[in-house]
């Protein structure tokens, strides 16, 4: 029976060589980096503004700010860029320039400054090419970000990196949300003056009629009432209750028309006006994003096709080799987005497919670029968020309504200790743009994926 | 690979030398025969999906590994025989699919799969070709689980290096083969199990995944009769 003592030596041999248990094993990655270049808007922004009282409020970057780990293991305040440059073997990336220019009182008036050996050029604010982003001095803000577009963020790298890239740095590229934002803000602007004017107008124009239709005159009476409403509307610090005032206290003057004076009489008027006002300045706001909206459109896709130049010519041409682009997120998905009617959230996925599609058609196929679809899987989670994890899709989870907890309503001064109540840990979105710690460790995973499957990490 | 494949086969060879000069007959009751040959394990994957945080339809798959084999067995009657499967470990390339499709190697696991089978033999002790039929247990024991770089990546970028664990797991297995006698001592052997393997990975960063291998063997080898 030796052999069966051979063989039983045999299989002890085999189960004692097993006894090895799991381990992460050889984390060697395909392709080393020597560098993590970063341009682009707030989503990849690593403390452009975390200066003054944006730092005093222990903000700087646009996501719940801070290691939170204590109150929760996915409060990392890290953002994907600082994921990935990790998973990289990187130094934590640091801005490439901070400061702010806003009111000085406030404590927003820091001085520009240039930080050598940072590659965190990305920005809070940051438009493709247009220097004027969201929060930026010119649009009166307080803040005073300084919104530099990613055409001028590429300049200054290249500025200080004798004009060209290594190639063997990796760059990430994720910029258009504020060319969608800022756009969106001015129609929306224009639209509301629109709508006002065009319900003033009709208000006066109902009201009047109605008013003079007791008088013995009643056109008479009704160009008396119009000019003492002209005359209201004028006036400074004229209201609805002003012009009201004047156009009753007119009528009832008129010959045969005292009884319009009582509030029984006018009250009733008044409202049926304003019902008129209301309908026809919704209609004129409406037509008038639906007439301007066309426009927006084609200045995204414009914005999309300079990304495209900027990539192709300003960091491909100039030598960079790995080039990550990621494409819009779902927009109209956001918190900002959800707030907004349906025909304004069509509007935007239509500014942002036609960036998207910009982007698809001028650089897919690139052997130097990678593109990500940000807008597939932000578009997923909106509507299936279980798999991902997220708890919360569609609320911010920082408090962003009481101003002595976050003076600017922005996850740019968000921090554990003005978090809205409950577990937030797994809530998509930090503010109403921009995502959670868990959502950019999401984001992050998500790069890091379609990387791997191209032999880039 | 190779210097393990050698060693075992020296090992096996050994065993085989050592026990020539035993008396001859046929393949009947009371017979111990051993054989070594080659088994390639291939999986065949029914993936569940990664619970979250992950993305939907998040998939694995295993790759196949061949290994020496050594196979025990003992007649039990002149038709009846009972076997064990013995060998070293095979080592699995755990890959992305699904949503995670492309991305390639992401782990490997290594399994030892002893497996107990009763058999039926068909025909004469002494026929030269026997087909058989067999039907028992193998246990799945997973070890050395190893993650990469590219599991950290999907997992936990730039966290601590993702790993993950496999369930070990008693699974049924079905088997179909046939022997070809040479002479009285020696015969060729060629066989394929089927095994009904569910097991759940646990990944370092809290995921777990149900997976289904069923893996099927198929062996070919050389085996000697003992008396």
């Amino acid at each position: 029976m030796h052999y069966t003592k051979f063989a039983l030596a045999a299989l002890t041999a085999a189960v004692l060589a097993g006894c090895g248990g799991s381990s992460g094993g050889d984390q060697t990655l395909k392709v080393k980096y020597t560098a993590q270049v970063s341009f682009g808007d707030s989503l990849s922004d690593v403390g452009s503004y975390a200066v003054g009282t944006v730092a005093a409020l222990k903000g700087g970057k646009f996501t719940i700010n801070g290691d939170n780990t204590a109150i929760n293991p996915e409060l990392t305040g890290k953002n994907w860029t600082e994921h990935l440059a990790a998973q990289f073997g990187l130094p934590a990336p640091c801005a490439a320039e901070t400061g702010l220019e806003g009111n000085a009182a406030q404590g927003f008036s820091v001085a520009r400054v240039k930080h050598t050996g940072c590659y965190g050029y990305a920005m809070g604010g940051s438009r493709v090419t247009n220097p004027v982003g969201p929060n930026n001095r010119l649009t009166g803000s307080a803040l005073g970000a300084l919104t530099v577009p990613v055409a001028t963020q590429i300049a200054n790298h290249l500025a200080v990196s004798g004009g060209k890239f290594s190639g063997t740095e990796v760059v990430f590229v994720m910029a258009g949300g504020n060319d969608a934002l800022f756009q969106l803000g001015s129609l929306q602007a224009a639209a509301t003056a629109a709508g006002t004017a065009a319900g003033s107008a009709t208000f006066a124009s109902t009201l009047v009629p109605l008013l003079a239709a007791g008088a013995t005159n009643p056109s008479t009476a009704a160009a008396a009432i119009g000019a003492a409403v002209r005359t209201a509307s004028a006036a400074p610090g004229a209201t609805s209750t002003t012009i009201v005032q004047a156009a009753v206290g007119t009528a009832a003057v008129q010959p045969g028309n005292s009884a319009v004076a009582s509030a029984a009489v006018y009250g009733p008027m008044v409202v049926t006006a304003q019902t008129a006002a209301t309908a026809a300045g919704a209609k004129a706001g409406a037509d008038y994003a639906t007439a301007n909206g066309p426009a927006l459109v084609t200045a995204m896709g414009a914005a999309g096709s300079e990304l495209v130049a900027l990539v192709k010519d300003q960091i491909i041409a100039k030598g960079a080799t790995h080039v990550v682009v990621n494409n819009l997120p779902d927009v109209a998905n956001t918190p900002s987005g959800l707030s907004k009617d349906a025909s304004t959230r069509a509007l935007i996925n239509a500014m942002v497919s036609a960036f998207n599609n910009q982007i698809k058609t001028g650089l897919s196929g690139n052997d130097k670029v990678l593109i990500v679809d940000v807008f597939a899987v932000s578009n997923d989670q909106s509507t299936n968020p279980g798999p991902y994890g997220l708890t919360n899709v569609k609320e911010p989870a920082c408090n962003l309504t009481d101003a002595a907890k976050n003076p600017l309503g922005s996850s740019l001064v968000c921090n554990g200790s003005n978090l809205i109540a409950g577990d937030v840990s797994h809530y998509s979105y930090a503010d109403d743009v921009h995502p959670s710690p868990f959502n950019n460790l999401l984001l992050a995973r998500y790069v890091a994926k379609d990387m791997v499957t191209r032999g880039w990490l | 690979m190779n210097k393990r494949f050698n060693s075992a086969a020296q090992v096996l060879a050994a065993i085989a030398a050592m026990t020539l000069a035993s008396a001859a007959s046929a393949q009947s009751a009371g017979t111990f025969t051993a054989k070594v040959g080659v088994n390639k394990i291939t999986p065949h994957v029914t993936s569940g999906d990664m619970t979250a945080p992950a993305l939907p339809n998040t998939k694995a798959d295993v790759e196949s590994d061949t290994k020496p084999i050594l196979t025990l067995a003992y007649m039990v009657t002149d038709n009846i025989s009972a076997e064990l499967h013995l060998g070293v470990p095979y080592k699995h390339d755990l890959v992305g699919d699904g949503a995670i499709k492309g991305t390639g190697k992401l782990g490997t696991s290594e399994v030892l799969p002893p497996t107990f089978l009763m058999q039926y033999r068909f025909f004469e002790a002494n026929t030269m070709i026997r087909p058989y039929v067999g039907a028992g247990l193998t246990y799945a024991y997973f070890q050395k689980e190893r993650g990469s770089g590219a599991m950290t990546a999907l997992l936990d970028p730039g966290g601590e290096p993702s790993s993950y664990r496999l369930k070990n797991k008693l699974a049924g297995s079905i088997q179909l083969g046939a022997t070809l006698a040479f002479n009285e001592r020696w015969f060729a052997d060629v066989g394929v199990i089927k095994t009904y393997l569910k097991t759940t990975a646990k990944f370092s960063t809290g995921q777990t995944q149900n997976i289904k291998l069923d893996p099927t063997a198929v062996s070919v080898g050389i085996g000697y009769k003992f008396y």
